[in-house]
């Protein structure tokens, strides 16, 4: 690992610009053509994932050195993927992994943020990114659910850091066990015991952080004779699935979104939503449940001999081509009374909650302002409700609801469907 | 190469501390070039302001929109246009648009599309500023380079806001050329060193009528769009020929019987690039394509404005194509294929798959004249790139040329490209030299070709004694004047224009031609 090992694909950045902007094709006006948030908020090329590249590339030629510009750079992102994605349609290239290494090289470096250093304070001493309230089971009195470790199931809800502690998010906790009760699920959950997933120390980039989480679930996971993660948290379900396979920690664990499961457990006849949920809503593609959500790709071999950049076997990139887009929005249509109407920017090039990398926490202005963006283009669809399927998205867009002026409500796809089959 | 501290305070205080920045980190994204600061203007004025202080500091500037391409020299002020990225006005009625710099061609066509109307797009793709002049797959019946330019405003080297064509009297975009000052050749200048001085700060651009839908019906996940279905009396295909003579008359032809919407020489290689998603099916497709062609060959586009119309422009094709022995690539015909190329080639999303995707880099040979003519002189820069083909130096694109023919007619512009690894050094040297002789070769034969930003090569190999403006303007002198003497010396003329609107000599070209 190391970011060494991406030299070649940032060598390979042409400077199109193109990571800047929604995929040519999907230009659909002069409005919501951008899709990279740092671009659009910092201006300076330097901000594209691009201009990542580029630093990336002058690091390890050691044409620079560490500034507070530089700084400012690394931590204005929101880890969110877009860039990639739109690299993608054109160029073979690795963008996403050099700007992970990145980080994780400034956190080598001891380079970091002092709010970041403090989340991951919080995160050794509590097993969670977010500031515990109260025990991290007790969204669960009266719900009478098993205990993974003592129950033998096969099945395990994980929650979360975000929806275990947060007093408004709970909810999302309880509709999504109501709804695997409903179906007849035997499953279980950590309760006390669950820790943070990891995947936000991931973005910020403190690798051994991650890896220590990752390992402490897997242990967990093992030990117990889990054999299915399900989860509601976009940011754990492609920690679990996506990098603990990147680390070779999954095994053979089978990693489902909650959206993924509820769709198979209509298609199995188990859960049938009938009630009527009037509401004109729009959705937004979390980005680790969407582009992020694809899964690894393990590939090893070399260049082809010869000035073309092919290889044996055929490389294959993370494009995005193969995230969880379709799930969520069958789950919501599937509710009687509810509208779809789609966003201009949606599944693999939608624009960011704002949340990502760390953002929230060491620039909570931007994250608003992106989250805004992304609020001001669900109005033009004339939705009533933004909903989506990761507890971070929602939090955040409430809190930018709250400190401004629209009346967009937003939901969690569980909680419109617990509706549905109450 | 920073600038005195008290100077850069003059320039935040036009934009703001937000908008400029000298700090080290932000230098690889630019070029890798060590500018004095880079700064983002919001409107005219603050340009204005930025030119006036730069005068008075006597720092030399360059603009630049999305900077995909430009060679630049260290101590710079590189001005950002991000900021200005507006459209002002689309004037459906007399069929113009008027734009900010940094309006990317893919957002005004967008929404020009859903207007029943869309633009000349240059072949570096829509990523690409909507307002500079180029060259592109429109060109046959969109025209190109700077012919789609009407009034435009102008920020002189001087800082002095010049409004030329109809903008120049009156408060109308719809003229470059007057009622008012037509600085066209001076603005727009299409022989070398073919970049203006001083910043364009709007820009009317002309319209065409678009035959085709408000939005192309895209489906599918990035990188694997289709279209559902092929929009009405829409037609691509392409055509591959049994000589350049055959695949030139037809070419013609269709110029002058005037069907087409899109006619664009790309050779095989390019449509594999286009058509594939990756480096390995680019390959695959490569050299399954080149066992389906007989000969040289061009993509077309039809676009009917009715059934009868698209029959029409069906059956001339035809004929035309059957007169000259032509064959269509059938594999190509597939809807799924052809709906790729339709969307990408109209939309041009597909440049850099066809540029760097496959080495890296590219370097490439421009020419402008008859067509037949430059793709004559284009096999022979073709041939020269096979021993650097079989070495595995650059890469195996069948050694061809592509091009177009602009407004229907004999000329046109032809261009050979060597794609390759600029970190392989052998490679380099390699595309360098054959770059240079065929670029001399071209020259030598009166073809009109340029050694695109020669002149800041040089003075980065060369800077050393001399105070670097001085050097630098002598060099792009010394490179203008070479071609100078075959065009009656225009150079000269061209340098005196330059200096009465650049007193203090800081706004050198060094852009690309193309
Ligand atoms: C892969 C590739 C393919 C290409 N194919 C074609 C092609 O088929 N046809 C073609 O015509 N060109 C082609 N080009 C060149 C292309 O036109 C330019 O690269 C393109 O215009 C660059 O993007 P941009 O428009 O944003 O301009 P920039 O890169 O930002 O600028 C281009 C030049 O214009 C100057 N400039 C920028 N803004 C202003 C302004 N407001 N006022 C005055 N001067 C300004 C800059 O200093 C620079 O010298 C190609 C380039 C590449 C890299
Ligand atoms: S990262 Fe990719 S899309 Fe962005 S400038 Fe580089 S090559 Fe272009
Ligand atoms: S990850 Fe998202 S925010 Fe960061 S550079 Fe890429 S697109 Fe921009």
């Amino acid at each position: 690992m190391g970011l060494e090992q991406y030299q070649g694909d940032m060598n390979m950045c042409c400077r199109c610009s193109a990571c800047k902007w929604v995929p040519m094709q999907r230009v659909s006006g002069y409005q919501f053509a951008n899709v990279c948030p740092s671009i659009s908020r910092f201006n300076f090329h330097s901000y594209s994932g691009g201009g990542r590249m580029n630093i990336g590339a002058a690091m390890l030629r050691n044409e620079i050195s560490y500034t507070d510009r530089l700084q400012h750079i690394v931590y204005n992102c929101q880890m969110c993927g877009a860039c990639g994605v739109s690299c993608n349609y054109a160029m073979d290239m690795n963008v996403m992994e050099p700007i992970y290494e990145l980080r994780i090289k400034c956190v080598k470096d001891g380079k970091t943020l002092p709010a970041l250093d403090q989340t991951i304070e919080g995160l050794r001493k509590t097993g969670s990114i977010f500031p515990p309230n109260g025990k991290r089971g007790d969204w669960a009195q009266g719900l009478d659910l098993k205990d993974a470790a003592k129950d033998k199931v096969a099945v395990m809800l994980y929650v979360g850091d975000v929806t275990s502690y947060d007093p408004y998010l709970q909810k999302l906790a309880r509709a999504t066990a109501k709804i695997l009760q409903k179906a007849g699920v035997d499953f279980g959950i950590a309760g006390n015991a669950e820790v943070s997933s990891g995947d936000r120390a991931y973005q910020l980039g403190y690798e051994e952080d991650f890896l220590n989480q990752a390992r402490k679930n897997m242990d967990y996971i093992n030990r117990n004779g889990i054999k299915t993660v399900v989860t509601a948290d976009a940011e754990s379900y492609q920690a679990f699935k996506v990098l603990y396979d990147k680390y070779k920690l999954r095994g053979s664990l089978q990693v489902l979104h909650i959206t993924e499961y509820i769709r198979q457990l209509i298609q199995e006849g188990k859960l049938k939503p009938k009630n009527n949920v009037d509401m004109n809503v729009t959705y937004h593609d979390p980005c680790h449940l969407g582009r992020l959500g694809e899964p690894w790709v393990h590939w090893e071999g070399k260049k082809v001999p010869g000035d073309r950049f092919v290889f044996d076997p055929p490389k294959q990139y993370r494009r995005g081509s193969n995230g969880v887009y379709d799930a969520p929005r069958d789950v919501l249509n599937s509710i009687p009374g509810v509208k779809l109407t789609e966003m201009q920017r949606i599944k693999e090039y939608a624009w960011c909650c704002g949340s990502g990398g760390g953002v929230g926490r060491s620039n909570p202005e931007f994250a608003q302002w992106t989250a805004q963006e992304r609020i001001d283009e669900a109005e033009t669809t004339g939705a009533e409700a933004i909903v989506t399927a990761c507890p971070w998205c929602q939090k955040l867009f409430n809190k930018t609801i709250d400190d401004g002026n629209s009346r967009m409500k937003v939901f969690d796809i569980v909680e419109l469907f617990e509706q549905s089959i109450e | 190469m920073a600038l005195h501290k008290d100077i850069y305070r003059e320039f935040e205080d036009v934009v703001g501390p937000e908008y400029i920045c000298d700090d080290p980190a932000i230098m690889p994204s630019y070029h890798g070039t060590e500018f004095a600061a880079v700064i983002l203007p919001e409107n005219t004025a603050q340009v204005q302001a930025i030119i006036k202080l730069c005068n008075k500091h006597r720092i030399p500037f360059r603009p630049v929109c999305t900077g995909w391409t430009g060679k630049f020299a260290p101590g710079f002020l590189y001005i950002d246009l991000r900021r200005m990225n507006r459209i002002i006005e689309i004037n459906e009625k007399n069929m113009y648009a008027v734009v900010e710099p940094y309006v990317i061609t893919a957002q005004l066509q967008a929404e020009l599309m859903k207007r029943g109307l869309h633009l000349n797009v240059k072949g570096a793709g829509s990523n690409c500023s909507a307002m500079l002049r180029g060259h592109g797959h429109l060109d046959q019946t969109t025209s190109g380079d700077d012919r789609n330019h009407l009034a435009i405003e102008w920020v002189t080297p001087a800082g002095d806001i010049v409004r030329s064509g109809s903008l120049g009297s009156s408060d109308e975009w719809f003229c470059g050329d007057g009622p008012g000052p037509s600085l066209r050749s001076i603005l727009t200048s299409a022989v070398p060193p073919g970049v203006t001085p001083g910043v364009f700060t709007k820009a009317a651009m002309k319209v065409y009528h678009w035959p085709g839908p408000a939005q192309f019906p895209v489906t599918g996940v990035s990188p694997n769009y289709q279209l559902s279905e092929i929009p009405p009396n829409m037609m691509a295909r392409y055509y591959s020929f049994p000589s350049v003579e055959k695949m030139w008359q037809a070419e013609i032809k269709i110029g002058e019987a005037e069907i087409a919407f899109e006619l664009m020489g790309f050779n095989i290689a390019m449509v594999a690039a286009n058509i594939s998603t990756s480096n390995e099916q680019e390959e695959e497709n490569f050299k399954r394509l080149s066992k389906e062609i007989q000969g040289p060959g061009f993509f077309i586009i039809l676009a009917g404005n009715s059934a009868a119309d698209f029959a029409y422009k069906q059956r001339v094709l035809n004929q035309i194509v059957n007169d000259n022995s032509g064959k269509s690539v059938t594999s190509l015909e597939d809807p799924r294929t052809e709906g790729i190329l339709l969307c990408q080639c109209i939309r041009i999303s597909a440049s850099i798959r066809e540029t760097f995707r496959p080495g890296g880099m590219f370097k490439s040979i421009p020419v402008m004249g008859q067509r037949d003519l430059t793709i004559r002189w284009a096999i022979g820069a073709g041939k020269a790139k096979e021993p650097l083909i079989e070495k595995g130096l650059i890469v195996d694109d069948g050694g061809a040329a592509f091009g177009w023919g602009v407004e229907q007619g004999h000329l046109g512009k032809t261009e050979i490209f060597c794609k390759y690894d600029p970190h392989n050094e052998v490679a380099n040297q390699a595309v360098e030299d054959w770059h240079k002789e065929q670029s001399d070769r071209a020259f030598r034969e009166n073809y009109f070709a340029l050694l695109i930003g020669q002149a800041v090569e040089d003075w980065h190999k060369e800077q050393s004694d001399r105070a670097f403006k001085e050097r630098y303007f002598a060099l792009l002198i010394g490179q203008n004047a070479e071609i100078g003497r075959a065009l009656s010396n225009y150079d000269k003329w061209w340098n005196e224009i330059q200096k009465s609107f650049d007193p203090n000599r800081v706004s050198p070209e060094g852009g690309a031609l193309v």
